[in-house]
């Protein structure tokens, strides 16, 4: 009887387009805009290349150091390349700000002085480099004379026969100890792309709408939901039976919706979702059977007609999947950082989640604690669900 | 009359999807809104560093700390590796430093200890990364010079605090009509996804077979019926316009009343229409009311995302700026962000935004006149 009843929910399931629409191809279709508006943002993070302006001035000691280090940076052979620098005069200078087109420009009165058009980062990262150069010269400024002052003690300075060639010997050595890269160590993780976010709570979305398969599976079954489950009602079989065909149906339906979404994903998209297969399918089923559970009980408790009973699956799922970031990544962090409770009964986010802790933590702790959060999830929802079915009886429908 | 007041009644009964519509849009930008310290001085951009720290804090170390929490946000998180990893990954932190057991030993031993950090990757970790290896170089070479330690610390102190001078030079209010730009790119979403929505809903209501029969048979002509359902779509599409321009000025307060603020409504008005013309094209060639839910989603969801709306225009690709050139929601789009940044309103700075709204209009010519043609089309029943 399992079989005759799964093959038959099957069949209707596969026939109800609206159905196929939201589970196959909604989050596909979402996957691809994720991916289109998406892909270019951690790109623009990274140090770009900052258009500037230096204004033509006479040269003198005061603005050739600052020139020259300008000149560096700018160069386009450089792979430290910070500037794209145009050299102008003032007018110039004012009406490639107002359009725009570079971010501040450098003048020397006495010292030099920037002027920008709003603060920002850039802004910032450029007036730091303009007073890196005139420090730097200082403090080469102040070792050197401490060395100088040294070194004459140490040695007798009537055998030193070109004095001049010993400062600016000492004066180099120390512009030199001033380059020295200093020992600084990168030890963060490779994997910090947190736009991966998105598509983990796609993933999650598409778990949990899977919970509209399983109550319109369900209503089948149910007598005062459908002509169909009167008819199966009145039938001398076990309604256990009939109701565990019509699930299984559903969560196959479920995880090829889920597989085509993997596929989709990895193989057009390129979604990191770590290394170890295994365990992204163990995740996926689990999470799906928290789709199928809350599907499930909204199916059995709530007695309404099958739009709402839908439309309460899909808000659930889309509160949840709001609460674990996809309309804004940082939402899972701050819930999580100010209350951890919430995410924590969350099955969205337990999805998110696994698949976060999959991709960016190198023990599987916390993978392990969502999986086991999921399945708890799912079997007392589903235990609930079963409790209540039991023996319901009608004596008018 | 009739027709006008069926309009009325669906609209009514499909209320609670337009103020899901609009709730969105408040929440999303009340969530953006920037609060406005309209400064003309220089204020630096902070990056949020964390330091954790394994030495005593002590001289050479301590100053170095000093010197990162004046010049950065210092982070508040737990100093568990988990809350750090996780603080990195989702930005609210952009670097951390770890400074060795007995750093200051060995650095005053010359023994050039490591320092490690981990960072985003990002501006703000640059930034960082600058102010962090500026300190280690300067100290190092003030150290091999020959200087003590409290000699280091004072020296570097003096130099470290040489600022040049920085002169801000926009009157533009830059935070408020970011704001607005913001409020105004998202009103796309909004009102593609309420005009669509309803238009559709009611069309397909009004196509329903026996509907449609009795419509037929009256002695109403075709063309007025036509004209009708066109106006009766107009008047609600200007209706939720006017609704989102009222919240815009609750919302966005004095900045509304300036010339941005016109140049916003005017722009929001154009695409209005155009989004009313994309309703009654869709409208007419949906068969069921099931079918409209996605296309709305579709549609809405799918502009929005492809025309800077959700995620800034600078930030996209360009590919997907290049197919949203026939998308009429990027030219909306691309009118609000060129407000942002004008200063001054002239034929020449005002150039550019005409024919961004000429694009609209014309997109909103080439709509009707498809409509015309599907509808001239449906018009028989088999």
């Amino acid at each position: 009887m399992i079989a005759h009843s799964f093959k038959y929910t099957l069949k209707t399931l596969f026939k109800n387009r609206m159905l196929i629409f939201w589970i196959f191809a909604f989050p596909i279709i979402l996957g691809t805009l994720f991916n289109m508006a998406f892909s270019n943002i951690e790109n623009n993070e990274k140090m770009d290349i900052i258009d500037i302006a230096i204004i033509e001035t006479e040269e003198n000691e005061n603005n050739k150091i600052i020139k020259n280090a300008f000149e560096e940076l700018s160069d386009e052979n450089n792979e430290q390349r910070l500037f794209n620098t145009k050299y102008v005069t003032q007018e110039e200078a004012k009406t490639l700000l107002e359009n725009n087109q570079i971010i501040g420009y450098l003048q020397f009165d006495t010292t030099p002085k920037l002027v920008i058009n709003t603060n920002g980062i850039d802004q910032t990262i450029l007036k730091q480099v303009v007073e890196r150069i005139s420090q730097s010269e200082k403090t080469i400024q102040k070792a050197a004379e401490k060395r100088i002052e040294n070194t004459l003690k140490e040695i007798d300075f009537r055998e030193v026969n070109n004095i001049e060639a010993l400062y600016s010997q000492i004066y180099e050595d120390v512009a030199k100890i001033l380059e020295q890269e200093p020992n600084i160590q990168n030890i963060s993780s490779s994997n910090l792309s947190y736009t991966m976010i998105e598509f983990y709570t796609l993933i999650a979305m598409t778990c949990l709408y899977g919970g509209v398969i399983a109550t319109i599976a369900i209503n089948q079954n149910l007598p005062n939901m459908s002509a169909n489950g009167k008819r199966v009602a009145v039938s001398p079989t076990s309604k256990g039976r009939l109701i565990i065909g019509s699930t299984l149906a559903s969560y196959v339906i479920q995880l090829i919706g889920l597989l085509l979404l993997f596929l989709y994903t990895i193989i057009v998209l390129k979604i990191d979702y770590g290394n170890n297969l295994s365990l992204i399918v163990l995740l996926a089923l689990c999470g799906s059977l928290a789709g199928l559970s809350l599907g499930v009980i909204i199916g059995v408790i709530i007695k309404t007609n099958e739009t709402t009973k839908t439309g309460i699956i899909i808000s659930v799922t889309m509160l949840g999947c709001f609460l674990s970031g996809m309309m804004g990544m940082t939402m899972k962090y701050t819930i999580d950082k100010s209350m951890p409770i919430i995410n924590k009964l969350n099955p969205a986010a337990m999805i998110t989640d696994g698949f976060y802790s999959l991709y960016y933590y190198e023990t599987l702790d916390r993978y392990y604690f969502n999986i086991v959060s999921l399945l708890v999830f799912a079997f007392i929802i589903l235990g609930i669900s079963i409790f209540s079915l039991r023996r319901q009886k009608y004596d008018n429908i | 009359m009739t027709i006008f007041k069926t309009f009325l009644k669906i609209a009514n009964k499909y209320k609670l999807t337009i103020i899901i519509y609009t709730v969105i849009l408040l929440a999303f930008s009340v969530a953006n809104m920037k609060s406005s310290d309209n400064s003309m001085s220089f204020i630096a951009t902070k990056p949020d560093i964390l330091i954790i720290n394994n030495d005593q804090k002590e001289g050479i170390t301590k100053s170095l700390i000093e010197y990162i929490q004046k010049n950065s946000n210092i982070a508040n998180i737990k100093e568990e590796e988990d809350a750090i990893n996780d603080a990195l990954f989702y930005r609210d932190i952009n670097y951390v430093i770890y400074i060795p057991n007995n750093y200051r030993q060995d650095f005053l031993d010359n023994k050039n200890p490591e320092i490690k950090i981990k960072s985003t990757g990002d501006y703000a970790a640059s930034l960082s990364e600058m102010m962090l290896k500026k300190y280690i170089q300067t100290a190092n070479t003030y150290k091999k010079a020959g200087y003590t330690e409290e000699e280091i610390i004072n020296n570097i102190e003096d130099i470290l605090l040489q600022q040049t001078e920085v002169e801000v030079t926009s009157k533009l209010d830059i935070d408020k009509l970011e704001n607005a730009t913001f409020y105004y790119n998202f009103q796309n979403y909004a009102l593609l996804a309420g005009c669509v929505f309803i238009i559709c809903i009611i069309l397909s209501s009004f196509k329903q077979e026996a509907i449609r029969k009795r419509t037929i048979v009256s002695s109403m002509k075709y063309r007025k019926y036509n004209r009708k359902m066109l106006l009766s779509s107009a008047l609600f599409a200007i209706i939720l316009w006017s609704f989102y321009i009222i919240i815009s000025f609750i919302l966005l307060g004095n900045i509304m009343f300036t010339k941005h603020g016109l140049v916003y409504i005017i722009n929001s008005f154009i695409f209005t229409i155009c989004a009313l013309t994309i309703g009654l094209l869709i409208g007419n060639i949906v068969k069921t009311k099931e079918a409209v839910n996605g296309i709305v989603n579709v549609v809405a969801l799918g502009s929005s995302f492809l025309c800077g709306v959700f995620v800034p225009i600078k930030w996209l690709p360009d590919s997907v700026l290049k197919v949203a050139h026939i998308l009429p929601s990027y030219w909306y789009v691309k009118t609000n962000e060129a407000l942002k940044t004008m200063e001054q309103f002239n034929t020449e700075t005002l150039k550019p935004i005409i024919i961004n709204m000429g694009v609209v209009v014309i997109f909103t010519v080439i709509f009707i006149i498809i409509n015309n043609i599907i509808s001239r089309k449906q018009r028989k029943i088999n």
